[in-house]
């Protein structure tokens, strides 16, 4: 029997004030903010191609293997917690130099399409219940 | 810009998402669309502008009449982008380029 889950792929990317260099290790760095390490109750962290990493935040484990570690333009790894079912989703992540600064593109494909996946912040779900009464109601219309 | 920011902008005004929630019951004129509103048309035109760029209304043409009418599809975009793990990176990358920012950019030597 197969199953096939449908997958989405999530594309992020931000102008740095910093060398493509600096920006990579940077990114491996749980020192540094807004680096998904630095955020971690615990963490084991080996970014060599094989090695594994551990991040455990707000009680939910996350597991993943470095497929590529190639500084300082690339860097990939599988991820896997309970919002990918158990699929082995892929977080890619490459810094260009552009100008003076870099450009960094993160990639997180195969991730699950699911109702779990998606935000239940209160915010958002008051923001977007609001636009689909809108258009339900347009529907009607 | 791309399509999602245009529409994250579009939608980050009272007036525009007020727009938008009159339109959905059905498209309407201008004047329709102006008159519940206590600013300039000038205003409204730009609020109009910006809901055009996002794709999220119509401007069709009715004998000597233009009808605005709502245009649901773009909201799309904002459906997804509220996956959990886009709203993670997003939420991360802001914080990992401030903290570039932050810091004293290196001195070009002469």
């Amino acid at each position: 029997m197969t199953t096939s889950t449908k997958t989405i792929e999530i594309r992020v990317e931000r102008n740095l004030a910093t060398t493509p260099k600096d920006a990579f290790e940077a990114w491996l760095n749980p020192k540094v903010p807004g680096t998904p390490w630095n955020m971690a109750e615990k963490l084991v962290l080996n970014p060599h191609v094989d090695g594994l990493f551990y991040w455990l935040v707000r009680g939910t484990a996350h597991y993943g293997r470095f497929t590529e570690v190639a500084s300082p333009a690339r860097l990939q790894h599988t991820w896997m917690s309970p919002n990918t079912q158990g699929l082995e989703s892929v977080v890619t992540v490459s810094f260009k130099k552009q100008g003076d600064g870099t450009v960094m593109t993160l990639v997180h494909s195969g991730l699950p399409d699911t109702e779990g996946g998606r935000s239940h912040d209160k915010g958002w779900n008051f923001f977007l219940d609001g636009f689909r009464q809108e258009i339900e109601k347009s529907k009607v219309a | 810009m791309d399509q999602l920011t245009n529409v994250l902008t579009a939608l980050s005004h009272p007036t525009r998402r007020a727009i938008i929630a009159r339109l959905s019951n059905g498209p309407a004129r201008f004047s329709d669309v102006a008159e519940p509103f206590d600013t300039a048309l000038n205003a409204v035109t730009k609020h109009l502008k910006l809901l055009e760029r996002a794709g999220l209304i119509r401007r069709v043409k009715q004998g000597r009449e233009v009808m605005i009418s709502f245009q649901a599809e773009p909201l799309k975009a904002v459906a997804t982008w509220v996956h959990e793990y886009e709203r993670f990176w997003n939420e991360s990358l802001d914080e990992f380029q401030k903290h570039f920012s932050s810091k004293p950019a290196k001195e070009k030597k002469p």
